[in-house]
């Protein structure tokens, strides 16, 4: 009896919130498997639908079924063949790799520097850097072609590569990794009588790679995606990027017949960086929200 | 000693230094020149192969009068608002309901944020597919909107394709500022009896608010930079002529360097007042 009269309290306490967690969770698992998973698929239906799309043969694409009636591989090898597709596809990797190395070395030296270095005129060249990133490329292009042209390196690789060999967000990401790195480990390296290229090298290098492979993956992703500088400094065919190449093809077939190989150009200009970003899904998402976090 | 120390000590001074050269000689040549350069070639008339000619202000007071340029506003105001509201708010929605460890959680966001990974020609020459007349979107639709070739509806298109490829980028950094709020406080509002909208209008969206403040800015300074899809789907026509293809086509297509600087120099100081704005604004609301 006592314990019949004992027992309800204690059992009201402890059940409602297991009761109402499991309700919560029950509410979440409805709302991701039957809105956003429903949601995400119809998201990705249009790269499928794309993929499908360039398979089908020319009088196809715009019927209404998604299945090809038979599978037109030809339409992935025809960009090689009309158009320098490879040549493209070749540039836009020399010059996507080219920054992307570039931005690597330039950034953490200079992160290297402003951290780990006191020197006159170090917070003011610093604050300079900052100041950079208030300054995107569609407002000083004009100017900057003018430059370029003066160089002489419109349509050349230096023109596409050199301009965009460093960036404010890049150097502020890597100098708050290299903030924390104790300098008690530099010291000691120094007193080992090791030279600073060899600490920078030896020690700074290997343990900055996470960070390091972040911000890659960031330029690289933006880089792969350029168009208008591209399209300025690299028009003629042995510079033209996938995106300058493509926009060009798109322009010179307008009528339906050459839909299906477009759309197969397309495809394969964005598998690599859709195929890092499955791979890399973690280091993107850091590399993007630290670079946004900075601006 | 202490003098080798002194020495050694000058010596690290000048390397540390040098290693920041290469990155401030790109900056100083490719982005502080050039920034300085655009105010000076406003002021005019300068097409690239002759010297130029000094104008003064000529540049700023034609694009008061200038028709073409009060399109290319309105086309990216109305760019800006109809695509980057959207896509903010649904990333805000869906990263609510992705937060979550699930099983399958991490494949459904991936579906969400392919269209990142994606370069902005290629997917405009996807929904150019999509687009046409008797294509996917019509026929889902059951209409037959001539969606690229008509004012009515090519800035809609625009904003429909902008969104699908925008939404992700946005919806990284909500999954982002969210996994820093710790749980614990979530729970302890839900404990206290909080509903599932009290906590989230009185914990979540106010510890959101720097990410928010992020997001927002990101998404003006985007808005404002857009081309590609303007060149790919429309090439500019039916009121889709935003800011960013005037510049160009004013710059390269009419060599009018310093018409199109001066747009530049108020493209900037736009950008720099937002910026400022949205700061200020999301910073008052923390205190």
């Amino acid at each position: 009896m006592t314990d019949v009269l004992k027992r309800p309290p204690v059992a009201v306490s402890s059940a409602t919130p297991v009761r109402r967690r499991r309700r919560r969770v029950n509410v979440r698992a409805v709302v991701l498997y039957g809105l956003l998973l429903p949601g995400g698929l119809l998201f990705a239906s249009v790269f499928v639908y794309a993929v499908l799309s360039a398979l089908k043969p020319a009088d196809e694409v715009l019927s209404t079924h998604w299945w090809p009636s038979r599978f037109v591989w030809s339409n992935f090898t025809l960009p090689f063949t009309t158009v320098p597709f490879a040549r493209y596809y070749l540039n836009s990797v020399v010059v996507g790799v080219a920054v992307t190395l570039l931005n690597v070395v330039t950034c953490t030296l200079a992160a290297y520097s402003f951290s780990k270095f006191s020197y006159r005129g170090r917070t003011l060249l610093y604050l300079i850097v900052l100041a950079t990133m208030m300054i995107p490329l569609e407002v000083i292009y004009v100017p900057l072609y003018a430059l370029v042209f003066k160089l002489h390196w419109v349509n050349s690789f230096a023109g596409l590569i050199v301009p965009a060999g460093t960036s404010a967000f890049g150097i502020l990401l890597m100098r708050q990794s290299i903030n924390g790195l104790p300098d008690e480990v530099l010291d000691a390296a120094r007193l080992d009588g090791a030279g600073e290229m060899r600490i920078l090298w030896r020690i700074v290098a290997p343990m900055m790679t996470a960070p390091m492979s972040a911000l890659a993956l960031v330029v690289f992703m933006t880089t792969w995606d350029s168009h208008l500088w591209p399209l300025l400094v690299g028009s003629d065919d042995g510079h033209k990027t996938l995106p300058v190449g493509l926009a060009a093809m798109q322009a010179d077939n307008a009528g339906a017949t050459g839909i299906p190989m477009l759309v197969a150009a397309a495809v394969m200009a964005v598998l690599p960086t859709l195929l890092l970003f499955c791979f890399l899904q973690k280091r993107f998402v850091e590399g993007i929200t630290m670079s946004a976090g900075i601006q | 000693m202490t003098t080798l120390n002194v020495r050694a000590s000058a010596h690290r001074k000048i390397i540390g230094a040098v290693f920041a050269v290469p990155a401030l000689a790109l900056f100083g040549l490719f982005a502080v020149y050039p920034m300085v350069r655009v105010f000076y070639i406003s002021l005019f008339d300068y097409d690239l192969t002759s010297p130029p000619h000094w104008v003064g202000f000529a540049n700023y007071g034609f694009l008061w009068h200038s028709e073409q340029f009060h399109q290319s506003l309105e086309a990216t105001g109305f760019y800006l608002l109809f695509t980057y509201v959207p896509a903010v708010l649904l990333a805000l929605l869906l990263a609510l309901g992705l937060d979550t460890k699930l099983p399958g959680s991490g494949f459904i966001r991936l579906l969400y944020f392919a269209p990142v990974a994606m370069s902005w020609v290629a997917i405009s020459v996807i929904w150019r597919l999509l687009f046409q007349p008797d294509g996917l979107l019509n026929q889902v639709l059951g209409t037959h909107t001539p969606w690229l070739t008509s004012a009515k509806s090519a800035e809609w298109a625009l904003v429909i394709a902008s969104v699908w490829k925008e939404t992700g980028l946005f919806l990284i950094l909500f999954l982002a500022g969210l996994s820093r709020i710790p749980r614990e406080l979530r729970e302890a509002a839900s404990l206290d009896g909080a509903g599932a909208f009290r906590s989230f209008r009185y914990i979540t969206l106010p510890l959101l608010k720097p990410m928010t403040a992020v997001v927002c800015v990101m998404a003006v300074i985007r808005g404002c930079q857009s081309f590609s899809p303007q060149v790919v789907l429309t090439g500019g026509s039916f009121k889709t002529q935003v800011v960013n293809l005037y510049v160009y086509k004013t710059a390269f297509e009419n060599a009018r360097m310093g018409r199109a600087s001066a747009v530049a120099v108020l493209l900037f100081f736009a950008l720099l007042m937002v910026t400022m704005l949205q700061l200020r604004l999301f910073r008052s609301g923390e205190r």
